[in-house]
């Protein structure tokens, strides 16, 4: 979370909280524990954040959040209330609030969402955008893109992958598609890979020792045998060494890195060599999210893949990514010019007009639906599109339900 | 991208079976053709680089005659590795791979052949034992070939031994009768 107009999160902190019932007691007796029956003091005991897992050993933690979708209000509206006063310190009646939703999110949801801002705290104007058009909108900071909403997001964080494609600000949400690979797998795979090479690294720290190895170190390769090759032939260039400090003993040790570095982040072209039930590679389920959108989309679809989130940004992703899809592409072009060939007579020659594939990385990946956020709502014309406390005053949380496309900002 | 395949799966050559009778370059003497050029790779150069990727795949689909000799070849690295695991000095690990070569080894056809349903039966007595020298040709070959590239000064290189335990198309050895 942040204000409007900058470039990097104010704060970012887990959606976790702290609070001083037992997780059972909130379990069985619903009634009695919500907000209304007791506003005493006791209501403002409690953290949200990482002083919440700080405090994880003498108050009960809970996730109001899970899978990207709200699960206890109750509890998300005493963060919403801690990060405004605490975090942000601002008055809610003076601004205006820009939220996200994952794609797919129920209409009831964002009601709710809105019963808490209007009414618990008289926000001014509230708008909820979805994520991944807020991803195509951090791309805009690359120099390559022309701005449009039009694009497919690949967004990666640290359980699992969307494939989300997005025309004109609309999602199209029957062509979404999940992947369970991310930043997770590449840790488990190159711990994996750790621990049947390195003798040296504690048990204890192996987890942490693989996650560092993989964000320090790692990058995509064009192809495993030829990678294989350069280490075999100038090894000094390629492998590394990373000391790290026992967690226990405090006693320094060093791990050499070597064919993880690229083997990691394959996973992603190839899953068959980490998983055993997941085997379509990234490209193909990109290739097969943009075939099952309405036609006449797809060029944009294919000529604008947005990269998002922490998992896409090892080095050379993108690159890799463009060139197997293009390559998908290109021969399905081929085999239909050779079928449609077929059909008509010699003198009518086919060609079909190429296919145009880009995936734009940029610098905001990181944060990119953040960014996104901020650079929307800094535009003068964010304003009219938010939901004012007037119209919910009028109209009530319905409103809430339908949040205008940014499409006629350009 | 699916595993590596042998680029020799193009070229027309003479089988046993149903696998490629190569051309390698050796001075071990069996039926396999011997290529003159050094420049070249020939199938054993191509399976010692391509084993450390294709160790990671389960699945493998035959592309052609000549990568039946891949696959053959790629698990018969993985039970020389696991032989070396010992870590034994240079000469002794030259040493163990080359008995190791010569051991009593299971043909396409025989019962304790680990991929009969993807290997054909050689036709006839003689073809058992052509593909027999064969085998044992190559077999030897990459034994000795291997060290060179597995050992560093005078152990085995972790970096190579750390591929000891995959196991290529989900199986530990090519039959070898230890």
């Amino acid at each position: 979370m942040g204000y409007s107009g900058n470039n990097d999160p104010q704060f970012i902190i887990p959606t976790c909280i702290a609070t001083r019932e037992s997780p059972a007691n909130t379990g069985k007796s619903g009634a009695s524990t919500n907000l209304a029956s007791k506003r005493g003091i006791d209501d403002l005991d409690y953290f949200i954040g990482d002083e919440a897992v700080a405090n994880s050993k003498t108050y009960a933690l809970s996730y109001p959040i899970r899978h990207g979708q709200v699960e206890n209000f109750d509890l998300m509206e005493k963060y919403h209330q801690a990060s405004i006063f605490q975090y942000l310190r601002c008055e809610p009646e003076d601004h205006y609030f820009l939220l996200t939703e994952p794609p797919l999110n129920a209409p009831e949801n964002r009601e709710f969402t809105a019963e808490i801002f209007f009414e618990s705290f008289g926000v001014k104007g509230l708008y909820i955008a979805v994520q991944a058009v807020l991803a195509l909108a951090a791309s805009w900071s690359s120099s390559k893109t022309e701005q449009t909403l039009t694009g497919t997001v690949i967004d990666s964080g640290d359980g699992v992958t969307h494939v989300i494609p997005v025309a004109e600000g609309y999602v199209i949400g029957s062509s979404i598609k999940h992947i369970p690979i991310a930043g997770r797998d590449i840790t488990h795979f190159v711990q994996q890979l750790l621990r049947e090479r390195e003798n040296s690294i504690p048990p204890e720290d192996s987890l942490e020792v693989a996650k560092r190895i993989k964000e320090m170190y790692s990058y995509v390769c064009p192809d495993i045998v030829k990678e294989f090759k350069k280490y075999d032939s100038e090894g000094e260039k390629w492998f590394r060494k990373h000391e790290f400090i026992h967690s226990v003993t405090k006693r320094p040790y060093t791990v050499d890195v070597g064919y993880e570095r690229f083997l990691g982040p394959e996973i992603f072209f190839n899953p068959e060599i980490a998983s055993s039930d997941f085997l379509t590679p990234l490209p193909e389920v990109v290739d097969q999210v943009i075939q099952s959108c309405p036609i006449d989309v797809r060029r944009g679809l294919y000529k604008n893949i947005v990269l998002s989130g922490g998992s896409t940004m090892y080095k050379d992703f993108g690159r890799r990514l463009q060139r197997d899809i293009k390559r998908m592409v290109d021969d399905r072009i081929k085999a239909y010019e050779i079928t449609s060939q077929a059909r008509l007579a010699e003198e009518a020659q086919i060609k079909a007009k190429q296919m145009e594939v880009n995936v734009i990385s940029h610098k905001k990946q990181r944060y990119a639906v953040w960014f996104g956020g901020s650079l929307l709502a800094d535009t003068a014309d964010f304003y009219s599109y938010c939901h004012t406390k007037a119209q919910y005053e009028e109209e009530g949380p319905r409103i809430a339900r339908y949040n205008k496309v940014f499409g006629s900002i350009l | 991208m699916p595993a590596y395949h042998s680029a020799f799966n193009e070229t027309d050559l003479r089988s046993i079976g149903n696998m490629a009778l190569l051309p390698i370059k050796t001075k071990i003497r069996g039926p396999a053709p011997t290529s003159l050029d050094p420049a070249v790779d020939d199938i054993i150069d191509e399976a010692i680089g391509l084993f450390r990727a294709n160790s990671f795949f389960r699945n493998f689909e035959i592309k052609g005659n000549a990568d039946r000799v891949l696959i053959y070849l790629i698990l018969f690295i993985q039970e020389c590795l696991a032989k070396l695991q010992k870590n034994p000095s240079l000469i002794e690990g030259q040493r163990t791979l080359a008995t190791h070569a010569v051991q009593n080894f299971a043909i396409p056809g025989d019962s304790n052949f680990p991929l009969n349903a993807l290997y054909e039966k050689p036709a006839s007595r003689q073809d058992a034992d052509n593909l027999k020298q064969y085998l044992s040709q190559i077999r030897q070959e990459l034994a000795a070939r291997l060290p060179a590239k597995v050992y560093e000064g005078d152990r085995p290189s972790k970096w190579w031994m750390s591929f000891s335990k995959r196991k290529f198309m989900g199986l530990p050895n090519v039959g070898t009768q230890i």
